[in-house]
């Protein structure tokens, strides 16, 4: 099973229409992101980031060229409920409590609620909102809402796993232990992932790869291979290897 | 440094006047019954036409056993037309919303819509049906377009990235409308509702003075006209007044408890779907479609009710009584004559309405204490009925064309004052600092910011103001000076010449449409020339 539940991109462009102008947001983008691996893509703000993301989702359409989510079709995978997602900015509903917003996905797939309330409730308790389960986003801050949000992304679930800086809004210490139950939940699901981020030691910590992007035209320029052991502990943030890692992205990211 | 203080006195300055304008409110207020009083009780006023308050509230009284039958009356018009009317308005705005097709076939249906004075159609009405049926239509007509067009707004500036998240996991139209749109669009459409309220009032109120039935509030001012009692008239108009006031507060106050949000009293007069995509070809069949459409759905509903011929004229049969019949040539001399009356009025009461409003307008941009102690009243007014007064105001000013432009300034004044002073409010305060900055005079602001600023505001109240000026000319003209178009519809009802009561309705809605477009065509040049958007 874990076999056929990778995400390929092949050749894929996306063009966006301006004033006069025309923005080629991705140039020829080919990516194949195994079963169960985990991806962090990094890369200057307008490189197409969130337009790959969006993509792969099935929310956008690719000017030329192909993109594969566990062998189907983006909509097909979105409708047969394989995918999750997190977005840039929570996109919660105001009007919408806490636990309703989480299962948000579930009414869109037509899922029975009660079937999921001891997954929701677990979820509440992992991002650390128990006791808001009945607050309307409102009433949050910032980085309560983006937590909704990367639970709302994990209820279902999902097989594939899409996170556009899904930690942008969170203070450090919070952003070091939500990076570490990600990786728990990621350890555990082996759900194919995607995690788009500006953070390279975020990137290097949670990621097997990490494909680093370049803008105007959006491309790929470098993939660096994360080596490390799993389970990764704190502690190797300030290991030697850690860091020249970290040097390698951060090269990759200057151009070299 | 000087920032932080100008900021902390202008703090200070505002908190102190809006103690100081409640009190100010009410003494205005108090003030005014007072002055009222005395007029009344020395009628002063046009030989006893304005009565004193007291006056008016004694004669209440004694009249008190005939307004529950009126006032119910009324009421059950406006409830079910405003039932109807809103249910199909959101249908139809939820149908443009998802279908940008459907949006720009409906375009002239929507515009004939809004812009038909209702008094025109109201003898139709009462001719064609029976019973509540004239008021339900005339009430659900009013609501209509307000509905229809927030819904549209509504849904259309529906959060994109809450849309993504359902897309996301597959959902698709009904789920998008479902689970987000619908749900994000419900303030804006309680916001119609609020609006629609007072509208369904005076749709009921002026099918009422259309004939048919023996109560409701509107009939009961036409029964009471030739009386010669102006304290009854006073509280007849109250009553029709407080009646739309509180359907008003009522819509409010439940939008302020599902949403905690109250919008401005601003009408929507944009039809949706303007933005054309696609082939020229295309674009013109759309449009040509869309103009057909209203002429047909005419002529299908006569089809199915199955009025007789003689009484329904299908649009051929319009055209057949206005150039064809042996009598055409008298008709048209008759429709000429009347509209040489009425037009010049629409116009220049309609000109002297929005320039006062203008005026006014830019006026409390320099001086804001204008705007903020008559800007109350404005609102009051703008869910006054204020064209079933009428007859108040024919006491007053008596039956000579005076009486028209009064009307007719009063109904388009306020509704554009309301319009400009929100648009010229919420545009203008980053810019003027600008100026500001630079030690321009109030002149100076004017000239560089407020009026550039408030050029797409003075369209849409030019755009909201046509229809008004026209029915109010028309009411005037019928129940006043007995001249133009109004006149000429109220007789032809006596002689029952339904060619004529037929002509004149079609032929006032295409004037108001084609006055509405004309507003729209301008507005487009002018505003894409310097880069502007209509205001809604
Ligand atoms: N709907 C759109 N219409 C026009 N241009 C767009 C659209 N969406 C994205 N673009 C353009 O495509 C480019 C890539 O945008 P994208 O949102 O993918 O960047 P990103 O890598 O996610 O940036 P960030 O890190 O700031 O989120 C940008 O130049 C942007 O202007
Ligand atoms: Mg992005």
């Amino acid at each position: 099973m874990t076999s056929t539940t990778g995400i390929t991109l092949e050749t894929v462009s996306r063009s966006f229409q301006g004033r006069g102008t025309v923005v080629q947001a991705l140039d020829n983008v080919s990516l194949n992101c195994p079963a169960g691996s985990f991806t962090a893509l990094i890369g200057p703000s307008g490189c197409g980031k969130s337009t790959m993301l969006r993509l792969a989702l099935g929310l956008d359409d690719a000017t030329s060229g192909d993109i594969g989510i566990a062998g189907m079709k983006p909509q097909q995978a979105a409708k047969a409920g394989l995918t999750g997602v997190a977005f840039q900015d929570a996109a919660l509903m105001p009007w919408r409590s806490v636990e309703d917003n989480i299962a948000l996905p579930l009414d869109v797939l037509g899922r029975k609620r009660a079937d999921f309330s001891a997954k929701i409730a677990e979820l509440i308790e992992l991002v650390g909102l128990k006791g808001f389960e009945k607050a309307l986003p409102g009433e949050l801050s910032g980085g309560m809402r983006q937590r909704v949000a990367i639970a709302r992304a994990l209820v279902t679930d999902p097989k594939v796993l899409f996170l556009d800086e899904p930690f942008g809004a969170l203070d450090q210490i919070l952003r070091r232990q939500m990076n570490l139950e990600l990786q728990r939940i990621w350890m555990e699901s082996r759900a194919t992932t995607l995690l788009v981020t500006h953070g390279i030691d975020e990137a290097v910590f949670l990621a097997d790869r990490v494909v680093v992007m370049q803008s105007r035209p959006g491309r790929i320029g470098k993939i660096v291979d994360i080596p490390l052991a799993r389970p990764r502990l704190p502690e190797v943030f300030t290991t030697p290897e850690f860091h020249a890692l970290e040097d390698q992205v951060a090269e990759a990211l200057d151009g070299h | 440094m000087a920032t932080e203080t100008a900021l902390g006195a202008s703090v200070g300055t505002t908190r102190e006047t809006s103690g100081f304008r409640h009190w100010s409110a009410l003494r205005n207020a108090a003030i005014l019954l007072v002055a009222w009083e005395v007029l009344g009780r020395f009628k002063l006023v046009a030989g006893g036409a304005l009565p004193a308050p007291t006056e008016v509230l004694i004669r209440f009284w004694s009249d008190r056993g005939d307004y529950p039958a009126h006032i119910l009356a009324t009421f059950q018009g406006a409830s079910l037309g405003f039932l109807i009317g809103n249910g199909l308005a959101i249908l139809a705005g939820i149908l443009f919303a998802v279908s940008p097709v459907a949006a720009r076939l409906g375009r002239g249906l929507n515009v004939a819509i809004f812009a038909l004075p209702p008094i025109a159609i109201s003898p139709i009405l009462v001719l064609t049906f029976s019973g509540m049926t004239p008021r339900v239509v005339l009430a659900a007509l009013g609501c209509y377009f307000v509905t229809m067009s927030a819904t549209v707004t509504g849904i259309s500036q529906t959060d994109r990235r809450m849309l993504d998240v359902v897309r996301a996991y597959g959902g698709g139209r009904l789920a998008l409308l479902r689970l987000v749109e619908i749900r994000a669009a419900l303030p804006a459409i309680l916001a119609g509702l609020r609006v629609a309220a007072p509208a369904a009032v005076l749709g009921s109120i002026l099918a009422e003075f259309g004939g048919g039935g023996r109560f409701g509030l509107g009939a009961y001012l036409i029964g009471s006209l030739g009386r010669a009692d102006p304290a009854r008239l006073w509280g007849i108009g109250l009553a029709a007044t407080a009646m739309a006031l509180i359907a008003y507060g009522i819509f409010a106050l439940i939008e302020a408890r599902l949403t905690r949000s109250t919008r401005a009293v601003t009408v929507a007069a944009t039809p949706p779907g303007i933005r054309s995509e696609g082939s020229w070809l295309s674009t013109i069949a759309i449009t040509l479609a869309s103009i057909t459409l209203p002429f047909l759905v005419w002529w299908l509903l006569l089809k199915v009710l199955g009025t007789p011929a003689m009484i329904a004229k299908t649009p051929a049969g319009v055209f057949d009584y206005l150039f064809l019949a042996p009598s055409a040539t008298s008709a048209q001399t008759r429709l000429l004559a009347a509209l040489g009356q009425t037009l010049p009025m629409t116009l220049i009461g309609m000109a002297a309405g929005l320039a006062f409003a203008f005026l006014l307008a830019l006026a409390s941009v320099v001086r804001p204490g204008i705007v903020r102690s008559f800007m109350p009243v404005a609102l009051v007014t703008q869910t006054m009925p204020l064209v079933a007064l009428t007859p108040l105001l024919v006491l007053l000013l008596g039956r000579g064309p005076s009486v028209i432009l009064w009307i007719t300034i009063s109904v388009t004044f306020f509704p554009a004052f309301v319009t400009l002073a929100q648009g010229l409010g919420m545009v203008s305060r980053g810019a003027l600092d600008v100026v500001r900055a630079y030690g321009a005079s109030p002149f100076t602001q004017l000239r560089l910011v407020s009026i550039p600023a408030s050029l797409p505001y003075l369209f849409a109240a030019m755009r909201l103001a046509v229809p008004r000026a026209l029915l109010g000319v028309m009411i005037a003209e019928w129940l006043a000076t007995g001249t133009g178009l109004g006149n000429l519809l109220n007789q032809s009802r006596g002689y029952l010449d339904y060619g004529m009561i037929w002509t004149v309705a079609v032929v006032s809605v295409l004037i108001s449409v084609l006055f509405y477009q004309i507003v729209i065509v301008i507005e487009r040049h002018v505003l894409r020339k310097r880069g502007m958007q209509p205001a809604v």
